[in-house]
């Protein structure tokens, strides 16, 4: 037997003529009678369950003010939230640190000059390594890539339960950065 | 070569383990994602595919769907619509990842990144969905009836006719 019939064959197997005479609209219906017990069954849940959630979320950035936006989950009594303009002074400052939340790999590609990686991702493998270039009288400012992204507010709070007061989070993150060509640097390059 | 594996994919008893992993691996990711509801709605969120006002309520149904869907799947209760409802999200599933894949995002922290570690992750996570699609697939056009609750009542309940 040749292969071409073999396979003939074989798709012939796959599509038995027999779903051709399905009842789809009764299919359809059964379909959307689960969907709908879902449904039911869901909302039910999680109106009684005590991790019930909102049915809608509020999941958009915060607006702060014309220059600071922040994500949604920024809450009052988290770490200031700087504009770029803040950031660029603090950039400034010899009593200042940046923390840059992202992975590895992105940091390599290119980073704020000076800043030091700490992936919130890999918190545990970083942090004994970091923590000595980061001492906790500086001024330490957390970013990631930008305002979409929660990494260095994540980062942020977790430091602050490591004993750090001094945090800042620059929520326009690298992306801001770039975009406004202040100075950055590609590799390791870990000293300010 | 052919003809045994058709014969072996179209077994029934193929589709019954079929129906267990399809039912199996959903009712699993189910219990988690209803157990976590504001840590799914973040997953979702991190997606960055839904509209802000509809990643709650998707987060909500979602599990539930999977949850009887799945239950359904392995009892043999509705299999038809069941597995079509699972592969629809599964094909859902690989088209929100493809879409991430491609634009670079990491879902695991909703970011854009180019780590490469980061796609390898997103591809296995593909892959993975495609073989269950295909499984999803094959269970929704066999149309095996063997060991389904339904066969069992159609047994109990149908008068056999003169």
């Amino acid at each position: 037997m040749d292969d071409g019939t073999a396979v003939m064959e074989f798709m012939r197997g796959i599509e038995k003529p027999k779903h051709m005479n399905r009842n789809f609209s009764s299919m359809f219906f059964k379909a959307t009678g689960i969907i709908i017990f879902a449904f039911i069954l869901a909302l039910s849940y999680n109106s009684l369950s005590d991790r019930g959630i909102s049915l809608k979320g509020a999941w958009s950035n915060k607006i702060l003010s014309d220059s600071l936006i922040v994500p949604y989950s920024y809450q009052k009594g988290d770490p200031q939230a700087i504009t770029l303009s803040e950031a660029m002074m603090e950039f400034q400052s010899s009593n200042t640190i940046f923390l840059d939340a992202r992975l590895e790999f992105d940091y390599r590609q290119g980073h704020i000059k000076g800043a030091v990686n700490l992936p919130y991702e890999e918190f545990d493998e970083f942090y004994p390594k970091v923590a000595p270039k980061i001492a906790k009288d500086k001024i330490i400012v957390a970013y990631c890539d930008g305002t979409e992204c929660e990494s260095s507010l994540l980062l942020a709070r977790v430091l602050r339960e490591e004993g750090y007061q001094y945090l800042k989070v620059f929520f326009g993150g690298w992306a801001e950065w770039e975009k406004a060509g202040l100075p950055i640097e590609k590799g390791e390059g870990n000293s300010k | 070569m052919w003809r045994n594996l058709k014969s072996i994919i179209n077994s029934q008893y193929t589709i019954l383990v079929f129906r267990l992993i399809l039912g199996g691996i959903f009712i699993y990711a189910s219990l988690d994602k209803i157990a976590h509801p504001e840590q799914f709605a973040r997953i979702v969120y991190n997606y960055k595919i839904l509209p802000h006002s509809l990643i709650n309520i998707f987060a909500i149904v979602m599990p539930w769907v999977e949850l009887i869907c799945g239950i359904f799947v392995i009892g043999g209760i509705f299999v038809e619509s069941s597995s079509a409802i699972l592969s629809l999200l599964l094909i859902a599933f690989v088209i929100g990842l493809s879409v991430n894949f491609l634009r670079g995002l990491d879902i695991n922290c909703g970011c854009f990144s180019t780590d490469p570690q980061g796609k390898k992750e997103g591809a296995i996570l593909l892959i993975r969905d495609f073989v269950l699609l295909a499984i999803g697939l094959q269970i929704f056009f066999s149309n095996s009836q063997f060991a389904t609750l339904t066969s069992v009542f159609n047994k109990l309940f149908t008068r056999p006719r003169n």
